[in-house]
């Protein structure tokens, strides 16, 4: 079969000549192919297979100041000729936007940097049936580990290839592959007549990067295991841990709020505070969109603008919001490599880790909550109030006592971030946003 | 617009499809059109277009889906997807052949809508009436940012058991979300409002009004206290509370979960999970509506549902692949976001239908507690039943009275328990006027909610308020 990145390259040149025809004055157009495979088994029947090619472009047409864009999986000519004349209409009726247009600076020419290890070989290498027996394995695996493990939501095995050709008006043609694949586990544990779903997954670019099936498999059931017997905790002020993972949710939050769309749109509680103190100040928070191997890594960004590393936050003082180039001129700040599919996304952000276990933070925890998990999403972006769902340990003395649950803990941004007082090293980078695991000095746990 | 596949080669893809044995197979075909506008800083500065256009053949067997999609429509492509799809039926039993597919049109439940979007001026005129609005109300509205939607959805479901049937889906949002700003404070508002419709729909339901309710919040959580924290009773506010119901109940009753025995409602049809004051209805098939679908992605009619009847499990939402295997018929409630993924049972219009108590007896029931009238979004961990909701609206009750606006509220609590904690439910059953999205296994579909004010004599107010 064709490369499948000479195919994404063809496809975007295409768009772009429609668009400039249709009379935009600036464009660029991206073409994503992407072959992806899925399995899951269930007990010891493989329950769902899939494989499939899937394609996506998308259009960004300028007339003059006035942006459309596009996007379409209808990939005929006839199909991008129309939709193109569709979006050049309708930006008649967009406003003049003096910040409107493509960015002033996009990476070199035709960039495939093998150094950012985007791709890993052996991806394509694995056959579909290594895949599948590694889900029934890990259903084994779960089944066999503990006789509370009653049953199982499935375990997962996906990966995908992905082939990224953009081109725009000026000149720029890039075009990039990237590889991922992800494992994945979810076994019950019967608590009682409760049930107590633990899931755990892994992600990477590749099968050898990746924590192994049993390594997963066992995870998922240890923090199915954990919760038995939890009980609600009293409604108390304590110190609370983030368990990493927990922790990269707090960070997602975060993230939302440092993004430059948001700040623009006075939907943000950091909207006034760049160059000042907002956290303690051995915090830092850095995303690199050039991290060799990272899942969020590549060359250039959604327009072309070559990726770099931007530390949003130096030693507890905020830095640099995360930008694309049309955010970044209404906020008056260059673009940070942040655009992504039509708005602005983390590259790879994380916190820089500090010393030690999580066994340590706990350890030296006198009397505390260690939150393992936490249900519901953010939309307090504006006022920085921080209130979740969790799920975790209480901890008296140094030690983990019982677990908890149908607690919230809450806080407002500012006082948690000004409140790490400790963070430990076990930082992983199987997302986008990752986190070491870390502690805040005092937060509120409302539960009975 | 393209709006389905030829009959012939439909039953062409479904014979490969079925090459190698399985239960049945089916098609889906979709070609949606959606246009959008963006305002923000008082000017339209975005118009989008995007098309979704493409197949998925899917085999199953038992409880084994095999699926592959293909956004090339040619024959050669769409038989390379079904050949994929067949895989999953190695080794697998006899297939029982494709029948005659038989066309059957979709009941008619949304108002009409054109073949096109309608002219540009339209959309951008509602975009600028609602700015104008949202910045009238209060001089502390400091940022509208707007946006309208219209789409126009062509599904055609071809199953190997003869069933083809198209559906013409419109769906219509208009958002407005005001930041206000008051010192160093700062606060939103959100509403949406829109349904299976036309643009025609916000001559009534004007951007005015949805811009200035939006205004309304957004300023009132300005100076709010700091939400309290810890268990005390609880008045949920009709229409938008029904985001309660949603998760605390629906998502346990979804088919695929009771089927596997990982939900904590499995196995427990015609026993009481919650107090007798409760019922909860699903409905596929009310006129208009957001979550309303005429026919299911699998081609099943959009059907009205009894999920729980004075407080007794009555049935789940099923799916085709689930009813099969529970030996019961499909509810209509097989939906997916896109011809990418198989279709899940999934939620339409849950809501509860109205009881007796006024809103205002229910209020002064209380002497201290929270009256949390709308809630930005929920989720709910199901096989133990655990949930959260974030309130978008809160005041405090005291005495017996609403007092005071607080802000930074969330419910946590346990689906079952809260149930049976429902002691006042309202004559004041609405349907939210929010545009509603849920989530689930990384698939997102428009849903309704609703319920009348409601009264839970006990629930976890996570807050910030300190003692």
């Amino acid at each position: 079969m064709a490369d499948p990145r000479d195919e994404a390259l063809a496809l975007a040149e295409l768009a772009l000549s429609l668009a400039v025809e249709a009379g935009a004055t600036d464009a660029d157009a991206s073409v994503q192919i992407t072959d992806r495979f899925a399995c899951e088994a269930r007990d010891r029947e493989v329950t769902k297979l899939e494989r499939s090619r899937g394609r996506g472009l998308a259009v960004r047409a300028f007339v003059g100041t006035r942006r459309a864009t596009l996007t379409t999986t209808d990939l005929t000519r006839a199909g991008i000729a129309a939709l193109t004349r569709r979006a050049v209409a309708a930006a008649a009726f967009v406003g003049d936007d003096p910040h409107a247009g493509l960015p002033e600076t996009v990476a070199s020419d035709g960039v495939c940097d093998h150094d950012l290890l985007t791709v890993a070989d052996d991806v394509a290498e694995r056959p579909d049936e290594a895949k599948i027996d590694e889900a029934l394995g890990m259903e084994r695996a779960v089944r066999d580990a503990d006789v509370r493990i009653a049953n199982s939501d499935g375990s997962r095995v996906r990966d995908a290839i992905s082939s990224w050709a953009l081109v725009n008006t000026r000149g720029f043609r890039g075009v990039t592959q990237g590889t991922n694949v992800s494992r994945a586990a979810a076994p019950v544990a019967l608590d009682g007549t409760d049930k107590r779903i633990g899931r755990y997954g892994t992600a990477a670019r590749g099968w050898s990067g990746a924590e192994g099936t049993s390594a997963v498999a066992l995870h998922a059931v240890h923090r199915a295991l954990a919760m038995i017997g939890a009980r609600k905790p009293p409604t108390m002020r304590v110190p609370v841990i983030f368990e990493r993972d927990a922790a990269a949710a707090v960070l997602g939050d975060l993230v939302a709020a440092l993004n430059a769309e948001n700040v623009a749109k006075g939907n943000s509680w950091l909207a006034e505070r760049l160059g000042t103190q907002i956290a303690a100040p051995h915090v830092n928070l850095v995303d690199d969109g050039r991290l060799p191997g990272g899942l969020g890594t590549a060359p250039f960004d959604a327009e072309g603008t070559p990726t770099r590393e931007t530390v949003a936050v130096r030693a507890g003082v905020l830095e640099a919001f995360l930008s694309d180039a049309y955010w970044g001129r209404r906020l008056g700040v260059p673009t940070t490599g942040n655009a992504s599919g039509g708005g602005v996304a983390a590259n790879n952000f994380f916190l820089q880790p500090g010393t030690g276990t999580l066994d340590d933070v706990v350890a030296s925890t006198e009397r505390g909550v260690l939150v393992l998990d936490t249900i519901g999403f953010a939309t307090e972006y504006a006022s920085g109030t921080y209130s979740r769902g969790a799920r975790g340990i209480y901890i008296e003395d140094g030690a983990p006592k019982y677990a908890l649950d149908q607690f919230t803990v809450s806080s407002t941004f500012g006082e948690m971030l000004a409140g790490i007082d400790a963070i430990a090293a076990d930082l992983r980078f199987d997302g986008t946003i990752v986190s070491p695991s870390f502690r805040i000095t005092e937060m509120q746990i409302s539960g009975g | 617009m393209l709006t389905g596949l030829e009959p012939t080669l439909l039953t062409r893809v479904l014979a490969r499809a079925l090459q190698r044995g399985g239960d049945f197979a089916d098609v889906f075909f979709e070609n949606r059109l959606t246009q959008a506008f963006r305002l923000g800083d008082g000017r339209i500065h975005e118009a989008s277009t995007s098309v979704m256009r493409g197949a998925g053949v899917r085999v199953v067997i038992g409880e084994r889906a095999g699926y592959a999609y293909s956004d090339d429509l040619d024959e050669a492509a769409l038989l390379r997807a079904a050949e994929t799809a067949s895989l999953i039926a190695r080794h697998g039993r006899q297939a029982a052949g494709v029948a005659d597919l038989s066309p059957q049109a979709a009941p008619a439940l949304y108002a009409s809508h054109g073949d096109e979007p309608a002219d540009s001026q339209r959309y951008v005129d509602l975009l600028a009436r609602a700015d104008v609005a949202a910045r009238g109300f209060d001089p502390r509205v400091a940022a509208v940012n707007a946006f309208v939607t219209d789409e126009l959805q062509y599904v055609q479901i071809a199953s190997s058991d003869g069933r083809l049937v198209t559906d013409r889906r419109p769906l219509v949002a208009l958002g407005v979300q005001v930041v206000a700003k008051h010192g160093g404070e700062r606060e939103n508002g959100y509403v949406g409002d829109g349904g299976r419709t036309s643009i025609d729909v916000f001559d009534s339901k004007t951007p005015e009004t949805i811009a200035r309710e939006a205004a309304r919040i957004a300023t009132t959580k300005l100076g709010a206290r700091a939400a309290p924290a810890g268990e005390m009773p609880v008045v949920i506010g009709a229409g938008g509370g029904g985001v309660l119901l949603h998760e605390a109940v629906g998502h346990g009753l979804e088919a695929d979960f009771n089927r596997k025995g990982t939900s904590l409602y499995s196995g427990r049809v015609g026993e009481r999970v919650a107090s007798d004051l409760v019922t909860i209805y699903d409905d596929g098939d009310l006129p208009g509506e957001r979550g309303t679908v005429a026919v299911d992605d699998e081609g099943t009619p959009g059907q009205h549902k009894v999920l729980v009847e004075n407080g007794i499990l009555r049935g789940y939402m099923q799916d085709r692949l689930n009813a099969r295997l529970m030996d019961v018929a499909s509810t209509g409630s097989g939906r997916r976001e896109s011809f990418r993924v198989l279709p899940q049972p999934r939620m339409c219009n849950t809501y509860m239908p109205s009881g007796t108590s006024t809103p205002e007896e229910i209020v002064a029931s209380i002497d201290r507690g929270l009256f949390a009238t709308s809630f930005s979004g929920g989720q709910v961990e199901i096989s133990k039943g655990d949930f959260v909701f974030m309130v978008a609206e809160g005041y405090l009750i005291e005495g017996g009275r609403i007092t005071a606006p607080v802000r930074g509220a969330t419910l946590v609590g346990n689906g079952p328990d809260a149930m049976t904690k429902v002691t006042m439910v309202g004559s004041d059953g609405r349907l939210a006027n929010r545009s509603y999205t849920c989530g689930k296994g990384g698939q997102r579909v428009p849903v309704g909610v609703g319920i009348p004010t409601v009264k839970l004599s006990a629930c976890t107010v996570g807050g910030t308020a300190r003692g």
